[in-house]
């Protein structure tokens, strides 16, 4: 039999690459065992998602054996249209800052809410289930919510106090003050090997000077951008390192320079904490109307309960 | 291996609580039924858990920095305040115990009443859900005055069924407009029985009842425009669904429609607007949010130097070209597609809220004008999110048609939190970590309580319908012991009309000649 062509394993590997950098990007887990096909299915479903509009790659066969210049040309699409390294380096950095997210994508995940794919380990196929027990689980639920809460109120605490107390230590003005994470690199350095290998890195490679590029060509499209997006409020995705500061900020998109190096969008939390309250009415709004649907469901089944009044609280 | 909960031997015993899980004509699959309310509340406690540890070690960090330095050996992690069981999902014996006590006390509240006993719960301002008169036929005049008076409940159904269930929207809505529009002997008729509805949904949502109130008299009408626009698309076709809007307003909606336009000067100009946002860019973004709130404010502006000539250019621009349609459909990808729905998310509550502060009652003809001006802009809005939709749900089919194998991967291909390129289209917009600036400890507080409330609502409103989708049909099956017919009732609205929080009392009606 003839030696398997030279780039019969090259395309499985290209699928594979392409598999594990866009699970990163998708937040998946993944994990070495998924087998080629299904690999390759879901490479195919994140580049169709992503709007990559080759058919020759999604006619590709799913046991990897052919497509290494497709996969090249889908590489070089990736790259450019999703920033792909970018978003990479920014997924697996270290963070340094107290980090929070602004936004609620995390709560879309598809299958982490209802758990519509489990089953309560205590029942199996069995399809009994007391509604008391119902009650109950719903009952530490919202306990469990409001603990959180408290627990969230007490970070905050600590959270304020910690930047409160580095105020004026931190050499780029504007931030101000340490993060948790500075103030502990400074307490127990020792902890931060990974922190100074990272500058080592970064240094070695001369990243100064893309640096500077990247710098010039930003505040060029920050032109644009703010003329944009001026009417618009920000959506911003991922996480924000909070800072503290006294005076509210004197514009609301933050464009304006800085002491520090790096141009940074900033935004207050009295636009997130605005937008987060439209988005709270509108969920509640949403809950109320399937509360009231459920009322007018039970009104009608009550009228089939023989000699009971039910008196609503 | 199910004999691990104290309450089971009870169910066996008494037979009396058990939920069965078989509603008819359903095939009782895996977890089918209520195992799948109890599986999400399960799986939402062991996220909440999750989150909870997370959490605790950030704490312990912060607290850790904010001790002496240097003192760090005696330090233990705090234990979970009122982390009761853990991981445990049964409750304990001594929970058992009182919930017991608890079903006991209700048991004896559930005991006959003669009609007499009624005027108390009037005295108090209770209303009843549901009136003597639905069930056994009133005996006497007392029994009448139960609040939700007789005649109004099929106004109220009609009403609910008007802003819920579209489908039967073919009765015109009772709301007119007055002169100089049109005058209709039911609006006095609605008006004189709102009041009667408003006081008994009043009490009824205890401590809302103002905005319930106030809502019911004069949302109704306009929850019908909302509602007909809302669910029917495409974008509103038939004028006579849509009352209360002048005559010009109506000429308007007949002329619109999401076909190809005659063209003309606006349309081309709306294509061009609409164009640009087209293109796969920041402005793409920028556009779609920027349609939503000037065009509300725009109308609300508008309200107080009227132009009709204005509003009715803007419907106009509904109209899009043909082949404009066919290239934005082409050109979005299923992220963008997601990304649009994202911001349309909020619309239709916002909407909602405008439309509900409108007053039914204009003391003023510039009043009801303004009145009038402000709900065609927001019903130009409203088109104008359906027309997107429209375009969106075009798009989505068409991408779907490209790569129908594709699509089933969806849900895991929605990426969480990529950073949007409308915004920060360049490399370095994702290499900066943009910086949330907070001015002080109560807004940081304020923050992470609203973070955490709309996280809530989330999961609140996912285990909603899981548990309307499994419940409700238990009881309308009536596969129940008919001996626990009332107590099941009552957990069940209990659950979802209550968020678990409230329960209705529930009374014999057993009267005695």
């Amino acid at each position: 039999p003839p030696p398997p062509p030279p780039f019969l394993l090259q395309s499985l590997d290209f699928w594979r690459l392409l598999y594990a950098l866009l699970k990163q990007i998708h937040g998946g887990k993944w994990t070495e065992s998924d087998a080629i096909d299904n690999q390759i299915r879901f490479v195919k479903s994140a580049l169709w998602y992503h709007g990559y509009g080759r058919p020759e790659l999604y006619r590709l066969p799913s046991d990897g054996s052919a497509g290494s210049r497709e996969l090249l040309l889908a590489f070089s699409w990736l790259l450019h249209r999703l920033s792909l390294l970018e978003q990479l380096l920014a997924r697996n950095r270290v963070k340094t800052g107290d980090e929070t997210s602004v936004c609620t994508c995390e709560d879309d995940l598809p299958n982490s809410q209802t758990g519509t794919t489990e089953r309560a380990p205590e029942y199996g196929l069995e399809d009994r289930v007391d509604v008391r027990y119902l009650q109950w689980l719903n009952g530490r639920l919202r306990f469990q919510w409001r603990s959180l809460h408290a627990q969230h109120q007490e970070q905050c605490k600590l959270l304020h106090k910690i930047h409160l107390f580095t105020s004026g230590s931190h050499m780029d003005q504007t931030l101000g003050h340490f993060s948790v994470t500075e103030t502990d690199l400074v307490r127990q350095p020792e902890n931060y090997k990974q922190v100074k290998t990272r500058e080592e890195e970064l240094q070695k490679e001369g990243f100064s000077a893309t640096a500077r590029k990247i710098e010039e060509s930003v505040e060029l499209k920050l032109l644009n951008l703010t003329h944009l997006c001026a009417p618009k409020k920000p959506q911003l995705h991922g996480s924000c390192r909070l800072v503290y500061r006294s005076k509210h900020p004197a514009s609301k998109m933050g464009f304006g320079r800085s002491v520090s190096k790096e141009p940074v969008s900033a935004v207050s939390a009295t636009e997130v904490i605005r937008e987060l309250q439209m988005r709270e009415a509108s969920l509640e709004r949403e809950l109320k109307q399937l509360q009231e649907e459920c009322r007018q469901r039970l009104d009608e089944i009550a009228e089939g309960l023989d000699g009971v009044i039910c008196i609503s609280p | 291996p199910h004999a691990a909960c104290g309450l089971r031997p009870a169910v066996r015993a008494g037979r009396r609580w058990g939920v069965t899980g078989r509603p008819v004509g359903r095939r009782v699959a895996d977890g089918a039924g209520p195992c799948r309310v109890a599986a999400a509340l399960a799986a939402a406690l062991g996220e909440g858990a999750e989150r909870r540890r997370e959490l605790e070690q950030r704490t312990a960090r912060s607290r850790a920095l904010l001790r002496c330095w240097g003192s760090e050996e005696d330090e233990q992690s705090q234990p979970e305040a009122g982390s009761s069981s853990g991981h445990e999902n049964r409750p304990s014996p001594k929970e058992l115990e009182e919930l017991e006590l608890l079903n006991r006390a209700l048991e004896k509240a559930l005991k006959v009443r003669k009609s007499i006993l009624k005027s108390p719960l009037e005295a108090q301002g209770a209303t009843g859900e549901k009136s003597a008169g639905e069930g056994p036929t009133p005996k006497n005049a007392e029994e009448q005055q139960v609040p939700v008076p007789v005649e109004d409940v099929p106004e109220n159904t009609k009403v609910r069924a008007v802003s819920k269930k579209p489908a039967s929207l073919k009765k015109p809505s009772p709301y007119q407009l007055r002169a100089p529009y049109r005058t209709d002997p039911d609006v006095k008729k609605l008006q004189r029985k709102a009041p009667a509805r408003c006081v008994s949904q009043g009490s009824r949502t205890a401590g809302k009842s103002s905005s319930k109130g106030v809502a019911c008299k004069q949302g109704r009408s306009h929850r019908t425009v909302i509602c007909a626009s809302d669910r029917e698309v495409p974008a509103p076709a038939e004028p006579q669904k849509i009352p209360g809007l002048s005559r010009s307003a109506l000429n308007e909606q007949q002329s619109f429609s999401v076909g190809d336009s005659a063209g003309g000067k606006n349309s081309v100009a709306a294509g061009k607007r609409l164009s640009d946002g087209g293109r796969k860019n920041c402005g793409f973004l920028g556009e779609s949010s920027k349609k939503e709130d000037p065009t509300t404010e725009g109308a609300l502006g508008r309200s107080t130097s009227p132009r009709t000539v204005t509003l009715q250019e803007k419907g106009c621009q509904l109209k899009l070209p043909l082949p404009y349609r066919k290239a934005y459909s082409r050109n979005s990808s299923p992220a963008e597609i997601e990304k649009e729905l994202k911001v349309l998310q909020d619309v239709p509550s916002l909407l909602s809220q405008y439309v509900e502060a409108e007053p039914a009652d204009h003391p003023t003809l510039e009043r009801e004008y303004e009145s009038l001006l402000t709900l065609e802009g927001l019903q130009t809005t409203v088109s104008q999110c359906l027309h997107k939709l429209q375009l969106l749900r075009t798009a989505m089919e068409s991408q779907m048609r490209l790569r129908p194998d594709c699509a089933g991967d969806i849900g895991s291909c929605s990426p969480a939190c990529v950073p949007p390129r409308g915004q920060m289209c360049d490399s370095a917009g994702i290499l900066a970590v943009p910086l949330l600036c907070y001015s002080s400890f109560q807004e940081l507080r304020d923050l992470f309580a609203l973070k955490l409330q709309v996280s809530m609502l989330h999961q609140e409103i996912a285990l909603q319908k899981v548990m309307m989708a499994e419940l409700l049909p238990v009881l309308e099956s009536r596969l129940y012991p008919e001996a626990s017919a009332a107590q099941l009732y009552r957990a069940i609205y209990t659950q979802l009309c209550e968020g678990g929080k409230r329960f209705p009392v529930l009374v014999r009606d057993e009267l005695v000649d």
